[in-house]
């Protein structure tokens, strides 16, 4: 994408006014939209994002310069623009040796995502439509989207790392209304891999069209959820967005590195139930949030960062490794080049345990079992956080009983890890788009089914 | 290339691709931030960002694409994504470009002197505002965030039927956010911030009130705990109120009515909120950072009331939603970006302000909770529904004053009841974002808790 000379050129002036480090992260990005509404194609967007970000670092001061005009011209003059930010110093010596880094792709593509797919990707989104729109007369309305990236970058620094890797991207979204009278209820599906057009063609259609319109159907029919404190089963799959705002937000060095977590400090203490075993592993063969390499070149990994309760770990970037002297552990991650790398999750779950869904509804006399989850937010610094319930249904006497909407689930971070009290032999992953400082990125939320022995429920009391 | 040269070469090449019309929409801005961290300055960030959108009538379609590099190659990648993307949309509403409003209203929205603002300015008052706020109170245990900025935009719509319409637009901004603790070895951890812009200059922005607010907003929460779930007559602050509004702002888009994502469908002329309510799009008003002369389109902007004391007036539409619904159009044309199509939009959204202030609605309620902060507001809302259930964050009231902080409740209602249940409207609306609200005190939510 840039040329080695043009690099070393840049990195040079970035280092003019005396920085320790400078890195180039070039971005070279193709994606496409479909939006079917109703069954018919309504929208068909492609576009290309071009652009380069510079950043350069000294002890724990950084600068971060991005632009469009690739120009070499242009990025050494932002570079040095960028460069008078570091006060102090004189030229930092030393030649920069570019050596192209071997990158092992774990994830194959077979079919690359690109305009010509389009037609027969609207056939499959026709499909989902039929689907969803015949799954119940109360369907009222179906909104389909696919989308596809290709997302080619090139990573340098004055490390002599020179890295460059293209990541495709191909999901499918579909969310269903439900009408009953003045009753509006929406359902969503959204199934997504690091993979080609061949994740479409693969892919049971069918069965998420009906998930999305047995949401919406199920929830418009729905009376409110109850209020207070209760046990809460939470299923598996995407229910895993549970660990990754009540915990896994707070396990980023960008907050424990300044001590604004309350995960900071506390390693190898016990910080959930011993049943939990949670992991982000960026390894995993076309997974949603899975890379080759981060956004700051190093290959990503597995880390456990809870073992049978114990914290073992935290996900580090670049500059937490400077702040916290540990090493990074392959989690730098941002949008595009518009945003400097941050610790970021990949794919994020809690690991089997030993009890079957049955048997965690069967031992659950009066509860909230959540099915389908939908989003979520977390304050890293108290660790509140709370996210919205897609689909949920009263537990009573053990068994699965009538549909409720509207709940949302509260808690505090190591208070709900620790009240985990059975956790189920299912494990699956959910797809999401997570949002933080570095943008909005690619993350699975994955886990079996599992049992929070009291959580406050926000419901509607009275209703 | 430069934006000129590229356009022209661009609908040359597009007249003999076979394009009968064309349009682009270019956008670009510039800024530069700053925040500090323990004295030190943590990020610096200087961004430069462009992009244009094409859009092109072929074959009866109106087809779209983009880019960020402006180049030759550039030029056959847009035009035939374009081409692509007109030929397998399947709505049949004809579509045309526009030449242009007969008149243009003026809005001030850019200040040669803010842009000039030189970076030491911004790393001072970074520094400055942190060192206030931890002076301020011992409390504060840590300024997670003290970070101004300052940016400029502009956006140049230039289309085959003669329209060329260009804005600029710029601001300044200084905002911190703290952690407080009752003491050193204290558990509980309280977060708090505030923000202020201005659009004139950067020396109007008052960086100690802005800290020593952030640094109130922080504290007033310490010995936070839940209340007994229930039902509570609940007081939404402005900034509350403000954040409920805009996850339901797309009601009032045509787009959504017409596709069946709104529950106002059909009620144009009916009572869809108490007789307290009147909400208003205005982009030409002074002072507000959202205010803009033309819509995505090209056409002329003007304010409209969308709701009059409780009855629904119009929806907000663009030139196709209009045509559609045989409505006026309201110029609310928008577009996400310079990637997206045109959609439609607010401008600057406000319900209209009462008269009774924040401290004369919390001396009016005997029992009640006063919210400052709802979370979770991407997942926690329903606009198709209008049903919401949010964690939040805010006051117990008892006997008309503040007793203590609470947390960890949720509240949970419907938009549509609670805009017919409102008894009172603030006297308070701050304008910092596209939408605004005033406070709201509203006679029952739910809230859970313990």
């Amino acid at each position: 994408m840039l040329q080695e000379r043009l690099i070393i050129n840049v990195l040079t002036a970035a280092l003019e006014t005396g920085a320790d480090f400078a890195e180039i992260f070039a971005e070279d990005k193709i994606s496409g939209r479909l939006e079917m509404v109703g069954g018919i194609l309504e929208s068909s967007l492609s576009g290309r994002d071009y652009g380069v970000g510079i950043r350069i670092l000294k002890g724990n001061f950084s600068v971060y310069a991005f632009t469009n005009d690739s120009s070499e011209s242009n990025l050494v003059a932002v570079a040095r623009s960028a460069a008078a930010a570091i006060r102090g110093g004189g030229a930092s010596s030393g030649v920069i040796d570019l050596r192209r880094a071997v990158i092992d792709n774990r994830h194959s593509v077979a079919i690359m995502p690109d305009s010509s797919q389009k037609k027969r990707a609207i056939e499959l989104m026709r499909r989902a439509h039929s689907t969803a729109a015949a799954f119940d007369p109360s369907i009222a309305q179906t909104k389909i989207h696919a989308t596809h990236q290709l997302q080619h970058v090139l990573i340098a620094n004055t490390e002599g790392l020179l890295a460059e890797d293209k990541r495709v991207y191909t999901r499918l979204g579909i969310s269903a209304v439900a009408e009953d009278g003045d009753q509006k209820q929406s359902g969503f599906s959204g199934p997504g891999a690091y993979a080609g057009h061949e994740f479409l063609e693969g892919l049971d259609i069918e069965e998420h069209a009906r998930k999305a319109s047995r949401i919406a159907v199920t929830m418009v029919k729905a009376g409110f959820a109850p209020s207070g404190r209760l046990p809460v089963v939470i299923d598996n799959g995407f229910g895993g967005v549970l660990f990754h705002e009540a915990c896994g937000h707070g396990l980023e060095s960008t907050s424990v590195a300044p001590g604004s977590s309350v995960f900071a400090g506390k390693l190898g203490e016990r910080v959930a139930s011993p049943l939990v075993t949670a992991v982000d592993d960026g390894t995993i063969a076309n997974a949603w949030g899975s890379l080759n390499i981060d956004d700051e070149g190093a290959r990503t990994q597995r880390n456990v960062l809870i073992e049978n309760g114990i914290l073992k770990g935290y996900l580090i970037d670049r500059m937490g490794s400077r702040r916290m002297g540990m090493p990074a552990t392959g989690s730098g991650r941002r949008q595009s080049y518009k945003f400097a790398p941050a610790s970021r999750m990949n794919n994020t779950f809690i690991c089997n345990g030993t009890s079957t869904r049955e048997e965690i509804i069967a031992n659950t006399e009066y509860g909230i079992y959540a099915k389908s989850m939908g989003g979520g937010s977390v304050n890293t610094a108290t660790s509140d956080f709370n996210f919205a319930v897609q689909e949920a249904y009263i537990i009573r006497n053990g068994k699965i009983a009538e549909p409720v909407k509207g709940a949302t689930l509260i808690g505090k971070g190591i208070d709900c890890l620790s009240k985990i009290d059975m956790v189920g032999n299912n494990l699956e992953h959910g797809q999401g788009m997570c949002g933080s400082v570095s943008g909005s990125i690619p993350v699975n939320c994955g886990q079996p089914t599992i049992r929070v022995s009291e959580m406050t429920v926000g419901g509607r009391k009275g209703e | 290339m430069n934006i000129g040269e590229f356009q022209e070469a661009l609908f040359a090449k597009g007249r003999e691709a076979g394009f009968a019309e064309m349009e682009i929409y270019y956008a670009n801005g510039r800024s530069v931030s700053v925040s500090v961290l323990k004295g030190e300055i943590d990020e610096y960030k200087n961004a430069q960002t462009g992009g244009l959108s094409f859009r092109g009538l072929i074959g009866g379609k109106m087809g779209y694409s983009s880019t960020e590099r402006l180049d030759q190659e550039s030029i056959d990648y847009l035009l035939e994504e374009a081409r692509s993307n007109a030929e397998v949309l399947e709505n049949e509403e004809p579509e045309e470009l526009f030449a242009g409003s007969e008149r243009y209203h003026s809005v001030n929205t850019y200040s040669p002197p803010l842009i000039g603002t030189v970076p030491d300015q911004l790393i001072e008052a970074a520094l400055s505002m942190e060192r206030i706020a931890l002076d301020a109170d011992p409390r504060i245990d840590m300024v997670r965030r003290s970070a101004t900025s300052v940016s400029e935009s502009e956006v140049l719509i230039v289309n085959t039927k003669g329209l060329n319409c260009h804005r600029q637009h710029s601001s300044a901004s200084a905002s911190i956010y703290v952690l407080a603790k009752e003491s050193k070895d204290a558990k509980e951890t309280v977060t708090g911030g505030w923000f202020d812009f201005s659009l004139r200059s950067f020396d109007d922005i008052d960086v100690e009130a802005v800290a020593l607010t952030g640094v109130r907003e922080a504290v007033s929460k310490l010995g936070a705990n839940t209340v007994p779930s229930d039902n509570y007559p609940v007081i939404l602050r402005n900034d509350a109120a403000t954040s409920l509004l805009s996850s339901f702002a797309s009601v009032f888009s045509a787009e959504s009515v017409d596709k069946g994502f709104s529950r106002l469908k059909g009620k144009l002329g009916e009572q869809v909120a108490g007789g307290n309510i009147s909400i208003i799009d205005d982009p030409l008003m002074e002072n507000a950072p959202t205010s803009k002369a033309f819509d995505a389109e090209g056409s002329a902007t003007a304010r409209h009331e969308l709701v009059k004391d409780g009855r629904l007036l119009t929806f907000l539409h663009n030139r196709k939603t209009a045509r559609k619904a045989g409505a006026a159009n309201t110029a609310n044309a928008a577009k996400g970006g310079y990637k997206g199509m045109v959609e439609v939009s607010h401008h600057n959204l406000y319900i209209a302000p009462g008269t009774d202030s924040l401290d004369e609605i919390i001396r009016g309620t005997d029992r009640g909770i006063l919210i400052v902060e709802l979370q979770g507001l991407h997942a926690g809302t329903n606009a198709t529904s209008g049903s919401f259930s949010l964690a939040a964050i805010g006051y117990l009231i008892e006997h008309g004053e503040i007793v203590r902080p609470v947390n960890q409740i949720t509240v949970s209602g419907n938009f549509f009841e609670l805009l017919n249940g409102i008894e009172t409207v603030g006297d308070d609306p701050r304008f910092i974002g596209s939408c605004t609200s005033p406070t709201l005190k509203v006679s029952s939510l739910s809230v859970s808790g313990a």
